[in-house]
């Protein structure tokens, strides 16, 4: 316990400590690779050595690059906002193509979520054993892309990072998953890159057809300078919508997910549901909203209408589930639609909204999906039928998922209720401006969903936790969380409370990022 | 005056050739014919390294004779090895010379007496294809393309004991006759228009005539001729069975060194000679045809495929489906993307036939069930499988996606975006049967668990081949700037 507790907080504080004088200044070190480098380093370092250090080094570089990822949160300079920490290299001049990573307000919020992702997900990796190196290898590769998506500012770096860390999850889900696995990781493979075709297209379409000849999205941004016509945005902004939103599971692509988040391995579903899939909404904001405004404003209306039946429909699936884990995976897929549907809305509060929730439903999704993953080490089964009684075994676990529960549901005090809440402030006001109502039209149904969300958390809650033990032996056999399976889930609770207690800090940063898109997009006035 | 740079590499292969059948009859049949195999590496590689001397031309104080301009030419201009004629060659020698590899490999676990003629062959195949790469005139360029063929045939059904062998080499054979024939036809056809028979002559003397249904029909049968060479569909029928049944180097070789030279004659002929106002709107319509019909067909007959040869021969009809729409983008962006697609499915290719040729070897099977554990069987063959097949179907990190990028991006800026959406989406169509081998490797625990043997050369090849996969899809710029040297050569 000690060495664990040592093989955290050093790397830690060093991250944390060492960094303070070069992170900001002309010759500053490059902070934002090092998020993409080191978890490859780890990779490396897992591969060269002894299998019994595989974990340790892991966990090692995962604290350290948390450590990093508090740093940058604090250093970024509310003050100056636009995008800091720039690293740009030119790498293919004459397809315009450059290695520019780069972050403002709303991508440090992701780069924190991906490092206490991946702290957490370490964490609960503790215990694999089988074909642990290459499990170790696979799965700090998996976060290098993810945080380089996040990162970049190119968009072919952006494409290439994300489908970077699509191949480990395939991999991860096909040897280390539970139940059918290799068809949810051939599932998950096939939609996410065919989603993917249609965003390499349109970014190829966009190129073309702009006047800059560049990947650069600072450049892209900047639509006299593109000069993309209306029209090329209309017939544009669907497609690269829908690229993306395959990602975050927008319906009626969203089936691979209950499956590949059904077969994952723990932490595999954990930075999937955390980090990978909030990778769509995400680059909705960054890339298709300011590329192609008024493709946005003239399909939003009409493409809310699928999230709004992500979230609706996810919910009541998520009611009839038998499977612990499925009801979790449905649940994920609804709180996208909730993202998918504050960005719809083209508020500045609703699209706060949306990076709130996508940084809360990280927290909390890679939360209730360790939790998920625990229980079932323990108990050996998924099935809810099987399952009951689960408190008086393993009291703490039984309270953390209380309070992931209530996390999901949206209760004041905890993350969901801060992203919840602006979304749904910013379909109401939406109707306010010259005579649109179709938001308002819209948003009593969505609030719907979180009644459902509250009907079915709450059930899963009572047959998995409460009622009567369902099983005698685990009252012999099975124990309550150890030190490293706990330690994951307080740490992630604690950022959940954190932000649902005082968003302030969470809010003004992802305002930075969204008060200047919607000055440049200038709303459905 | 005959610069002999203009064709040094086929020197060197020919007179390899030659050196290989006199030194069999120094060593005793039964040896193991190491002689005969250093023999045949040494030569590849010197003609390899004879591509510095052609490419240095001009610059190199040793090179007297060249020509001021750096592109030697001989035979009247008949041979011209400019930037672009190296760059393929390239292809084709590396091609040829990592087929060696492999057949030394193959014909340990296939024993034959004939093993000496077969490298012989081999290299004389080479001498065409890599002859053909800087013909300027059509009789050159045909004759190349038949010595390249016919040893082909010999190729193929080198197994002659083996039933499959034999049917490939025999369907080979008779539609690659009836391909060449009609090829020739078109050949007649154009003489008959323009009264000459260098390309770069054709060319000016069709830029002064209108288009005429004769003239088209010839096109038409150009086109037919040489697709089948590289597998278009739907001129794709003996792909499968022919790359099936042939011993795995050869199917190897026919895979990249056949299909890099036919899309070199390609090059040359459509891009020199018929790149007239008259025609050209023609052709690039029915290239686009090919193109999506080679990479709807060949992608979704490639998924039921359950031998791994086959796969390989309907992924290979796809790949050349996705080279054309560079080929007929054209230009300076679609031929730099269509060579450098060239040189990163050399290097995906090669790494995976090396690896079918080692575990066949092993297991005696070419059955994508029988790969099943592979990674603990040899982990560097279940790598080399998971990066080579990832990085035909082009997803990143690997140089495929590059690639792809490049070739898509091509056809987006002429405005053929729907060749690149289903260019896209047969991409991951592909994916599936990618993965289901690849699924096989990594995935399940192994029947038999016996560690598969390989030499360290072996190993070393296929670390560069992964190494070269993996470093392009980072930093392609190198490669990158090669191609486009050698593509601004064909339009000086």
């Amino acid at each position: 316990m000690f060495s664990v507790l040592a093989a955290i907080l050093v790397p830690f504080a060093v991250s944390f400590g060492l960094f303070h004088s070069v992170v900001q200044g002309p010759n500053f070190l490059p902070i934002l690779s090092t998020f993409i480098i080191a978890p490859i380093i780890s990779a490396l370092l897992v591969m060269i050595a002894p299998e019994k250090y595989a974990r340790w080094i892991s966990l090692v570089v995962a604290s350290f690059v948390l450590g990093l990822g508090f740093k940058l949160f604090l250093n970024y300079q509310a003050s100056v906002s636009g995008f800091q920490f720039v690293e740009d290299v030119p790498w293919l001049k004459n397809l315009g193509i450059s290695y520019i990573l780069g972050v403002d307000g709303m991508s440090t919020l992701m780069v924190l979520l991906v490092t206490c992702v991946y702290f957490a997900g370490a964490l609960i990796s503790w215990n694999i054993s089988l074909r642990r190196k290459e499990y170790f290898v696979l799965f700090s590769l998996l976060v290098g892309g993810v945080a380089g998506a996040y990162e970049s500012l190119d968009l072919f770096f952006f494409f290439l990072f994300y489908e970077f860390a699509v191949l480990p999850m395939y991999l991860l889900v096909g040897i280390w998953g539970t139940g059918r696995k290799e068809y949810a990781a051939m599932k998950l493979t096939v939609y996410l890159l065919a989603g993917s075709a249609f965003m390499l297209v349109g970014f190829l379409a966009i190129y073309f057809t702009s006047n800059v000849h560049t990947f650069d999205i600072r450049a892209l941004s900047d639509l006299s300078a593109t000069g993309l016509s209306v029209s090329f945005q209309n017939t544009w902004f669907p497609l690269l919508f829908v690229g993306f939103g395959v990602i975050s599971a927008l319906f009626p692509f969203h089936t691979w997910s209950p499956d590949g988040y059904g077969s994952a391995p723990t932490a595999a579903s954990m930075l999937h549901a955390g980090v990978l899939k909030s990778l769509g909404g995400y680059s909705i904001i960054r890339v298709a909203l300011p590329l192609m405004p008024d493709g946005a404003k003239h399909w939003l209306p009409y493409l809310a209408i699928l999230a709004l039946i992500n979230m609706l429909y996810a919910a009541i699936v998520a009611l009839k589930q038998t499977d612990f884990k499925y009801v979790i995976a449905y649940s994920s897929v609804s709180h996208c639609g909730t993202i998918l549907f504050g960005i719809c809305t083209l508020e500045a509060a609703g699209l706060n909204g949306a990076v709130i929730q996508t940084f809360s439903h990280g927290i909390v999704a890679a939360m209730t999906f360790a939790l998920v993953g625990t229980v079932y080490g323990k108990a050996h089964t998924r099935e809810l039928a099987k399952l009951g009684g689960l408190t008086s075994v393993m009291p703490i676990l039984g309270g953390l998922f209380v309070a992931a529960s209530m996390a999901n549901v949206g209760l004041p005090g905890l993350s969901g209720f801060v992203g919840e809440f602006l979304v749904f402030l910013g379909s109401y006001q939406s109707g306010f401006h010259g005579g649109f109502t179709i938001f308002q039209a819209l948003f009593p149904i969505g609030v719907l969903a979180i009644v459902l969300t509250a009907i079915y958390y709450l059930r899963l809650a009572q047959m998995v936790f409460f009622g009567p033990v369902k099983d005698p032996h685990w009252k012999e056999e099975v124990k309550d969380g150890s030190f490293v399976e706990i330690l994951p889930i307080a740490f992630l609770l604690i950022v959940s409370l954190a932000v649902g207690l005082y968003p302030k800090p969470f809010v003004d940063m992802s305002n930075l990022s969204i008060a200047p898109l919607i000055d440049h997009i200038g709303g459905f006035k | 005056m005959i610069q002999v740079q203009a064709f040094l590499p086929e020197l060197w292969l020919v007179g390899t050739a030659f050196l290989v059948l006199i030194a069999d009859l120094v060593q005793k049949s039964t040896a193991t014919k190491t002689l005969v195999k250093a023999i045949a590496v040494i030569g590849v590689i010197g003609a390899l390294l004879s591509l510095f001397c052609v490419a240095g031309c001009g610059s190199c104080p040793v090179n007297a004779c060249c020509p001021m301009d750096g592109v030697p030419q001989a035979f009247g201009g008949f041979l011209k090895t400019d930037g672009l004629a190296v760059f393929f060659k390239f292809i084709i020698l590396m091609a040829t010379l990592l087929t060696l590899l492999i057949s030394f490999r193959y014909f340990k676990a296939n024993p034959t007496h004939y093993l000496t003629e077969f490298i012989a062959v081999l290299l004389f195949s080479a001498a065409g294809a890599s002859a053909l790469t800087s013909a300027q005139e059509i009789i050159t360029l045909y004759v190349a393309l038949e010595t390249l063929t016919i040893s082909s045939y010999l190729l193929a059904s080198f197994m002659k004991k083996d039933k499959e062998s034999n049917e490939a080499g025999m369907k080979y054979l008779l539609l690659g006759a009836f391909s060449s024939a009609l090829l020739l036809f078109g050949f007649s056809y154009l003489y008959g228009f323009t009264g000459t028979t260098v390309i770069s002559e054709i060319g000016k003397s069709l830029a002064s005539q209108a288009s005429s249904p004769l003239l088209t029909l010839a096109v038409i049968m150009i086109i037919a001729g040489l697709a089948f060479k590289i597998s278009l569909a739907p001129f794709h029928m003996w792909t499968p069975d022919v790359y099936e049944g042939a011993p795995t180097p050869i199917t190897a070789y026919l895979s990249v060194a056949s299909k890099t030279a036919g899309f070199a004659a390609f090059v040359r002929l459509f891009w020199v000679g018929l790149s007239v106002p008259a025609l050209q709107p023609t052709w690039i319509g029915l290239f686009a045809v090919l193109a999506v019909l080679s990479i709807i067909l060949g992608n979704l007959e490639a998924l039921p495929q359950r031998n791994i040869k086959r796969l390989m021969a309907y992924s290979s009809i796809a790949q050349a489906g996705y080279i054309s729409t560079g080929f007929l983008v054209g230009g300076q962006l679609g031929l730099t993307a269509v060579l450098f697609y060239i040189f990163v499915y050399l290097f995906a290719n090669m790494g995976v036939f090396l690896a079918i040729a080692i575990v066949q070897a092993k297991t005696g099977s070419d059955q994508i069930e029988d790969y099943a554990g592979m990674w603990k069987r040899s982990p560097l063959i279940g790598i080399v499988l998971l990066v080579g097949l990832l990085s035909l179907a082009g997803v990143p990190p690997f140089a495929g996606f590059a690639g792809k990028w490049y070739l898509f991006g091509s056809a987006i800026s002429k405005g053929y975006i729907w060749i690149a959406l289903i260019g896209m989406v047969f991409s991951v169509v592909s994916l599936y049967y990618y993965l289901q081998v690849a699924r096989q490797a990594l995935f399940p625990e192994p029947k038999d668990s016996s560690p598969i043997e390989m030499n360290w050369v072996e190993r070393l090849v296929l670390i560069i081949c992964v190494l070269i996969t993996i470093t392009l899809g980072f930093w392609p710029t190198p490669v990158m700037q090669l191609a486009q040297s050698a593509a601004s050569s064909l339009f000086n």
